[in-house]
């Protein structure tokens, strides 16, 4: 069965991963302020996410020419011991379902309920993709995916396959 | 398949947990207890028919450890014994 999708291979974006209580992170760098609070939720600032995974976790995610800057802002080196800021944009790699069949082709390989009064625009959440953890989102006309970095060219293939 | 709920996340797929084996008693002091309670601690695995408690991990998902009670005949997720710690 052939599927109305396209997927599309993002170039890698500037992530942090950040644990501790909301307003110790808050407290360090104000740029983190508005951390969204609700389990599985996710803030948008322009193209800058921040993305509540866990508790007491959340991603950071931005344009990679915010890299350095978000570094420098975020100083992971000199942090309390009680949070931690790790740049980890090494370690994902997304791609971008679109299309009127984007949820049909994620839900091949994917238990979560996508229904957008169930996994709306402001959802986020680590899950399972075709057996590997993978963070899922929307975007405009679609769905967003990450999967561990070095699984990216085998997640391309199995959404190859499938779609075919 | 079973549908486990998370305490962060609410209830997800089995296939996002990994099992981490059913809760033991607390481990007793091998110097105070007799021999064949230090033994049975060590070697009994809790294997009942009917509720046991158990702890999954959230490993695809937001990392929580949980604790649940799963009846072993049925695979729902039930309600612990009103004596259980
Ligand atoms: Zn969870």
């Amino acid at each position: 069965m052939a599927y109305d999708v396209e997927i599309l291979r993002l170039s890698p974006f500037a992530l942090f991963d950040l644990k501790g209580a909301a307003e110790a992170l808050e407290d360090w760098a104000p740029e983190l302020s508005g951390l969204p609070g609700d389990p599985n939720a996710l803030a948008r600032n322009g193209e800058v996410l921040h993305c509540h995974v866990g508790p007491q976790h959340w991603l950071l995610r931005a344009p990679l020419e915010e890299e350095n800057r978000l570094d420098a802002a975020l100083r992971p080196n000199t942090a309390p011991p009680e949070i931690s800021l790790v740049r980890v944009s090494d370690t994902l790699t997304f791609f971008r379902l679109t299309g009127p069949d984007a949820g049909e082709v994620l839900s091949i390989g994917c238990p979560l309920d996508l229904l957008p009064g169930v996994f709306g625009d402001t959802a986020v959440s680590f899950t399972e993709l075709f057996g590997l953890k993978a963070l899922v989102l929307r975007c405009a006309g679609g769905f967003e995916i990450a999967v561990e970095q070095s699984y990216g060219d085998m997640i391309a293939d199995y959404l190859a396959r499938a779609t075919v | 398949m079973m549908n486990i709920p998370c305490p962060f996340c609410g209830a997800r797929n089995e296939s996002e947990f990994a099992y981490g084996g059913p809760v033991k008693p607390d481990r007793p002091d091998p110097n105070a207890v007799p021999d064949e309670d230090w033994t049975a601690y060590l070697t009994r695995v809790p294997n009942p028919l009917g509720p046991v408690q158990e702890r999954w991990h959230h490993v695809r998902g937001c990392g929580t450890w949980l604790t649940i009670w799963r009846d072993t005949r049925t695979h729902d997720i039930v309600e612990g014994p009103s004596d259980a710690g």
